[in-house]
């Protein structure tokens, strides 16, 4: 047997992935609810478990920084944030993603300050959706582990180029243990070779890099980065066939699909809240109701065209969100969900539910209850105009 | 090799034509640093005058005949320390060196700074300081000095100009250790290019070289008085030059000299736009601040 199990939180898998990713360089700064992923690496490095460096500065803001400096030379570069790490990392982030440095990143998502709060919540990735980053989001902790070794696969990938984040809920996933399978060192070596990324600063080959841009120029970068954005799309996909390959598991590329095939109404959800939706799912489903769900695994690049053609001929779609789009009153993911409908020219009923903010909980109970909206939707054929509001009292009635 | 040889026969890695204001110091002391460090030296300039005028390059272009660089204004020590370490797994001899003014450094980027010093990242830091944000039009920074009229700390009838006082950057970071701590000015090229070199022979820390970079636009004077008053900001001593070796501070010669007989600060601020308005009080209250702080760098001298 070549893989083990063992029981880990999300944040553990996070760091071993990394390690059996041969990671050049882990650069780490503590943030809840991510800090015991680099600690967990620092521990690594300094126990010998694994051959990289592990680099401890003083802010986010220097993590990133010091990323782009070595990703720039070539490495093969992690790191791992939360909520207010990212925001603080802001600018050097979204000019690693121009840059074009193929790094991993986890998130653990933590809700956004303010108030303040350190506990769960997707708004902190889900702000920064359009600053050139790959966006993964996992339901297990396994996932966590395999959709970071999957994510250097794609980053590194010569027609992307573009850094991955892996983005988890935060204590959810990060803090909860569940038994996962460790892959094998030789599995993950033949599964992903060394990185072969240019060294841009060499004094063998003297070159600028990030020079002051005349616009021409800076909209052949952009036009090259939307480009390889559209090739992420499939290269996602094979490398989670590939991956189904060698070790046996798969997560549906850039959307998971569950007891989707016959269902006239349709729960869109993202993050680890799918476990209690797709138990929801079931009992809808054990009712004789026809009832199924999609869970976006990749916000960025937006699979549009493939969730419109899921969505064809649904009678009413709800969007399960844990994260605010303060502009359009609703979800963020819904925002994505209305996008790809009107590229696929579907007039489907749709609502736009909110929950799980700050560490609140959405329990199934929650979930049966949008079920029941969706299904009001689709009988009157009529969107719900409000957003919904999934708070502990609106189960008491 | 002699000063005079290092500048006459090393290759000059500075594009030979820039955008740099007439007179502009920081241009001077940016090719004489190259011919001490070399062709094997990565730069990293972030957003400043030396960026402005085009030593990163322009669009498809480069401005040095060395990889170039630029961060952003507040990350390129925290930046050239991550090209550094992977640097140092293949070459351990290239020099990573940062070239940043005075913005850059001791206000937005003086956390990264102060981080890579205390981890000791091998990286060559210079800070060439003209006591404002002088790119985008003369706006405060850190090191402008108590008084200065600038387009964000203005002489008016309600105010006396800068309010704060020029930040130490140099001496904080001798007194967090960093490995080698200097301080250079255009108008004593051979003390200049001595510190350069003994920059690229530190190989267990951080070396920070603080430039004073008088900037004839934004102070308001002549393009060919630059190097007069850098050496008068010398002779007054209102910029010593020094050198913090491994916990071991040393006043460098020409500061020596001038310390036997200074100039008044009054000779150093006479002409100079920024300082008109002062009156004879608050030019007496700068000369207070330099000769206390003298007295201070000697005590740790001694």
């Amino acid at each position: 047997m070549l893989e083990t199990r063992d029981a880990l939180t999300g944040n553990e898998c996070a760091a071993h992935a990394v390690r059996l990713c041969k990671v050049d360089r882990v650069v780490g700064y503590p943030i809840t609810p991510q800090s015991s992923v680099v600690e967990y690496l620092a521990a690594m490095v300094a126990n010998g478990e694994m051959s990289g460096e592990f680099i401890s500065p003083e802010s986010e803001y220097s993590v990133m920084s010091i990323l782009k400096g070595a990703g720039m030379m070539g490495e093969r570069v992690f790191t791992a944030t939360s909520g207010q790490g990212l925001a603080f990392m802001y600018e050097p982030y979204f000019s690693m993603s121009t840059a074009r440095i193929p790094m991993v990143m986890a998130i653990a998502n933590r809700e956004m300050i303010s108030p303040v709060t350190v506990w769960s919540g997707l708004q902190d990735t889900h702000s920064v959706r359009d600053a050139g980053w790959i966006h993964l989001y996992a339901e297990s902790n396994q996932e966590i582990l395999d959709s970071i070794i999957q994510g250097y696969m794609i980053a590194e990938h010569p027609d992307v180029m573009i850094p991955v984040h892996v983005c988890y809920d935060g204590f959810y996933l990060s803090h909860q243990s569940a038994v996962v399978s460790m892959p094998d060192q030789e599995q993950v070596d033949a599964f992903l070779p060394a990185p072969n990324v240019r060294q841009m600063l060499d004094v063998n080959a003297p070159c600028m890099v990030d020079g002051n841009t005349p616009g021409d120029l800076m909209m052949e970068y952009r036009e090259d980065h939307l480009w390889s954005m559209k090739q992420a799309l499939s290269v996602i996909e094979q490398a989670d066939a590939k991956f189904a390959e060698v070790f046996g598991r798969s997560y549906g590329g850039l959307l998971d699909t569950y007891r989707l095939e016959d269902a006239d109404e349709v729960l869109v959800v993202i993050g680890a809240l799918s476990g209690a939706a797709k138990d929801a799912v079931d009992d809808a489903r054990s009712q004789g109701r026809k009832v199924g769900l999609i869970r976006v695994r990749c916000l960025r690049p937006f699979p549009s065209i493939q969730l419109g053609e899921l969505l064809a001929g649904r009678k009413a779609v709800g969007v399960v969100d844990k994260s605010v789009n303060f502009g359009w009153s609703s979800g963020i993911v819904y925002q994505e969900v209305l996008g790809a409908l009107g590229k696929a020219r579907l007039n489907v009923p749709t609502l736009s539910a909110v929950g799980g903010l700050g560490g609140a909980d959405i329990r199934k109970d929650h979930v049966a209850r949008v079920i029941d909206l969706v299904h009001e939707c689709a009988q009157h054929d009529k969107s719900l105009e409000d957003t919904v509001w999934l708070r502990p009292d609106m189960l008491q009635d | 090799m002699s000063t005079m040889d290092t500048l006459m026969n090393n290759e000059d890695l500075v594009s030979p034509g820039l955008s740099a204001c007439q007179g502009c110091p920081a241009e001077l002391s940016l090719r004489t640093a190259f011919k001490v460090l070399g062709p094997k030296t990565v730069l990293g300039v972030p957003p400043g005058c030396i960026a402005g005028v085009g030593v990163p390059g322009w669009g498809l272009k480069t401005g040095m005949k060395t990889p170039v660089v630029m961060p952003l204004l507040g990350n390129s020590a925290s930046l050239m320390a991550g090209v550094k370490q992977a640097y140092a797994k293949i070459d351990p001899e290239v020099h990573c060196v940062v070239f940043a003014g005075d913005g850059a450094t001791v206000d937005s980027g003086l956390q990264t700074l102060s981080a890579a010093a205390e981890r000791g990242e091998n990286i060559i830091y210079f800070c060439y300081d003209n006591e404002g944000y002088m790119n985008t039009g003369f706006q405060k920074s850190g090191t402008t000095p108590h008084g200065a009229h600038m387009s964000t700390s203005p002489f008016g009838p309600y105010s006396r100009g800068n309010v704060g006082f020029k930040k130490d950057v140099p001496l904080m970071l001798a007194t967090q250790d960093a490995a080698y701590v200097a301080t250079l000015c255009p108008s004593h090229v051979q003390d200049f290019v001595n510190k350069v070199q003994r920059a690229t022979e530190v190989k267990d820390g951080l070396c920070y070289l603080h430039i004073m970079s008088p900037c004839p636009t934004g102070w308001g004077v002549k393009p060919d008085q630059s190097i007069q008053y850098a050496r008068a900001a010398v002779e007054s001593l209102y910029f010593p030059l020094f050198e913090y070796d491994h916990g071991t501070f040393t006043i460098s010669r020409p500061s020596l000299r001038a310390g036997k007989k200074p100039r008044p600060v009054s000779e150093f601020i006479a002409g100079q736009r920024r300082f008109r308005h002062l009156t004879e009080e608050e030019i007496q209250q700068l000369q207070d601040d330099v000769t206390r702080k003298w007295n201070l760098l000697n005590k740790l001298a001694s």
